[in-house]
């Protein structure tokens, strides 16, 4: 048991740290602006008024430690600071891009992992038979091909040409669950790169688990084809899936900002382009912080998984 | 814990060499209009009405009335060259951090070395690329960097994890003892020992780097509005679509074929069984 508490308390640790990392890396970029920073950022509107109100939004006649000090505070009271440009809290916003963005993730999160299974658990069942190179080809091809190339391809073939779905998400205020419709193509996007990763690894382990002295001997002590497979050997080819979810994590958000921006969307990744097009910086630190201790957590927690699967995996730390 | 199994018995050839095949065909088409592009593309001509198709411009007129096919031809070269710079500019990095880490004997040396990466591990790739936009509004250059950044960790743990199982070898303990500068047994010996390693990751490294370039690009990061430059002119042309759609769909499609190529083609080269580069990835 002590061993196991010892590598816990070290992943947690790590855990922090990133936070930490995360949290300074965040705050640092700021201080890396050249010349006076509330110049820089007012770039194109560079009048007084507008400097003015940058400085004292950003608080840069203190020194920066004691910014530092004061934003992390801040954030640990869930104050992510007020928008340059409308004047509102950070938080505000966040709130209301957070239902959209909730739906396209959770969807996408449910189907990808049955998804990204089936398909390689399909694959291993006979390795170099035509299913497995099938999919093996096509998960190799499609696992690094940008979502705004291969969205707008499917947005013309589907929505334009054929008419099956709507082309983007305009008109429906961003109330998602009302208009399913209008979340297939979205979905299908976001899904097309994690499902060939995770699909990729889960059949590799599984050729790896069903060649495996245990999976023969449970096939001889008369276990059905199908238990073997599933309650035996499927659950140690997940152990490397469940460490390539913290890589899927840094995808799908990714795929969530284009995907929003693409179909016009009007979620968090929307909320964070916006910022970045109008210099609005606490607005991006805010949801910086948000997407990177998300990411930190769903990493945690995938290698809390993975340990529970396969315990003598050595996972991070 | 191979986790290749034993995939591509000998008997594999044909299909690997069909995956060559079809990696090559993908690849090709894009790789040779971004290489050979800007010396066909001719001048600029007049600027005509937008979105509209004929009138001399086979793929019809873009966005600002430009003629397309000479945005095609022009708009390759950027993706490819940012990318290749910054996959370079990545192991520049990372070959040297990682050979010092996996060679030192001075363990607070490699974790001082190491841990930052993985912490830099944490940072959502784009998100990193989004914020350095924000604030630096960085062109082509610094782009190659930030990028470049982004790949760092990835490729010095590929490094460390290659180096360390090469530096554990008895060869690198009799290069030591015959007093061996560090110099030769690194770069002479172990660097390169694990250069297939390193030429299949890079394949990798490329790929994700092709993504991120596009994708900055497609959300404005890196590139004038206006840039003759595929993933920008998927993003302003999208408003045309019902118009004009070659506008968005000809770029687009050099990007999935480009973005396929450089994958499968690497990926035919792991499961090579003659070349067999790569044991462990």
């Amino acid at each position: 048991m002590s061993p196991d508490r010892a590598w816990l308390g070290r992943r947690l640790l790590l855990g922090v740290g990133q936070t930490a990392a995360l949290v300074v890396l965040i705050f640092a970029l700021t201080e890396a602006l050249p010349g006076d920073a509330a110049v820089a950022l007012a770039g194109d509107q560079p009048d007084p008024q507008r400097i003015a109100l940058i400085r004292e939004n950003l608080g840069l006649d203190r020194s920066a430690g004691e910014r530092l000090l004061d934003w992390v505070g801040g954030l640990a009271h869930g104050d992510l600071g007020t928008s340059l440009v409308s004047g509102r809290p950070v938080a505000d916003l966040l709130a209301d891009g957070l239902g959209p963005t909730l739906v396209l993730a959770g969807v996408t999160a449910t189907l990808l992992v049955p998804l990204s299974v089936g398909l390689g658990v399909l694959a291993a069942r006979r390795e170099g038979g035509p299913v497995d190179r099938t999919v093996s080809g096509l998960t190799a091809a499609v696992h690094a091909v940008p979502e705004f190339a291969l969205g707008v391809l499917v947005i013309t073939v589907f929505a334009l040409r054929l008419g099956w779905v709507p082309p983007t998400a305009i008109g429906t205020g961003g109330d998602l669950w009302a208009h399913p419709d209008v979340l297939v193509l979205p979905v299908l996007v976001l899904l097309s790169r994690p499902v060939c990763t995770i699909s990729r690894l889960v059949r590799a382990g599984m050729i790896d688990a069903m060649a495996s002295p245990y999976a023969a001997h449970a096939r001889r002590l008369g276990l059905t084809p199908t238990r073997v497979r599933w309650a035996h050997a499927l659950p140690n080819a997940l152990a490397p899936a469940g460490q390539q979810l913290a890589r899927t994590c840094d995808w799908l958000l990714g795929g969530v900002i284009v995907v929003e921006a693409l179909f016009v969307i009007p979620g968090l990744g929307t909320v964070l382009i916006d910022a970045v097009a109008a210099r609005d910086i606490p607005v991006v630190q805010g949801l910086a912080v948000v997407f990177g201790v998300v990411t930190v957590v769903v990493n945690l927690g995938a290698d809390l998984v993975t340990r529970r699967l396969a315990p003598r995996a050595e996972v991070a730390a | 814990m191979s986790e290749r199994g034993k995939r591509g018995g000998p008997g594999s050839r044909r299909p690997v060499a069909r995956r060559y095949a079809l990696a090559l065909g993908l690849i090709a088409l894009p790789l040779l209009f971004a290489v050979f592009g800007p010396l066909f593309a001719g001048p600029a001509g007049a600027r005509g009405v937008s979105f509209t198709g004929g009138q001399g411009h086979w793929l019809g007129t873009d966005f600002a009335g430009r003629d397309v096919w000479r945005q095609v031809l022009l708009g390759g070269r950027s993706v490819v060259l940012v990318a290749v710079a910054a996959t370079g500019a990545a192991y520049l990095v990372a070959i040297p951090l990682g050979l010092a880490a996996a060679l030192t004997r001075r363990t607070w040396l490699a974790e001082v070395l190491i841990r930052p990466l993985d912490v830099l591990l944490a940072v959502p790739s784009l998100l990193f690329v989004l914020l350095v936009a924000a604030l630096f509004r960085p062109g082509p250059a610094e782009l190659v960097l930030v990028v470049a950044l982004v790949i760092v960790p990835d490729a010095a743990r590929v490094v460390v994890s290659a180096a360390t199982e090469i530096a554990a070898r008895p060869v690198v303990e009799a290069l030591r003892m015959q007093g061996e500068s560090w110099w030769r047994t690194a770069v002479g010996y172990v660097a390169r020992s694990m250069r297939r390693t390193l030429a299949a990751d890079c394949g990798i490294r490329l790929a994700g780097a092709l993504y991120l370039v596009a994708t900055a690009a497609f959300l404005g990061v890196g590139v004038a509005p206006d840039a003759s430059d595929w993933a920008v002119m998927v993003d302003r042309n999208r408003v045309g679509l019902f118009l004009q759609p070659w506008a968005v769909v000809v770029p687009a499609a050099l990007i999935v074929a480009l973005s396929m190529g450089t994958n499968l083609l690497f990926d035919a080269a792991l499961q090579d069984p003659d070349e067999r580069v790569g044991e462990r990835l």
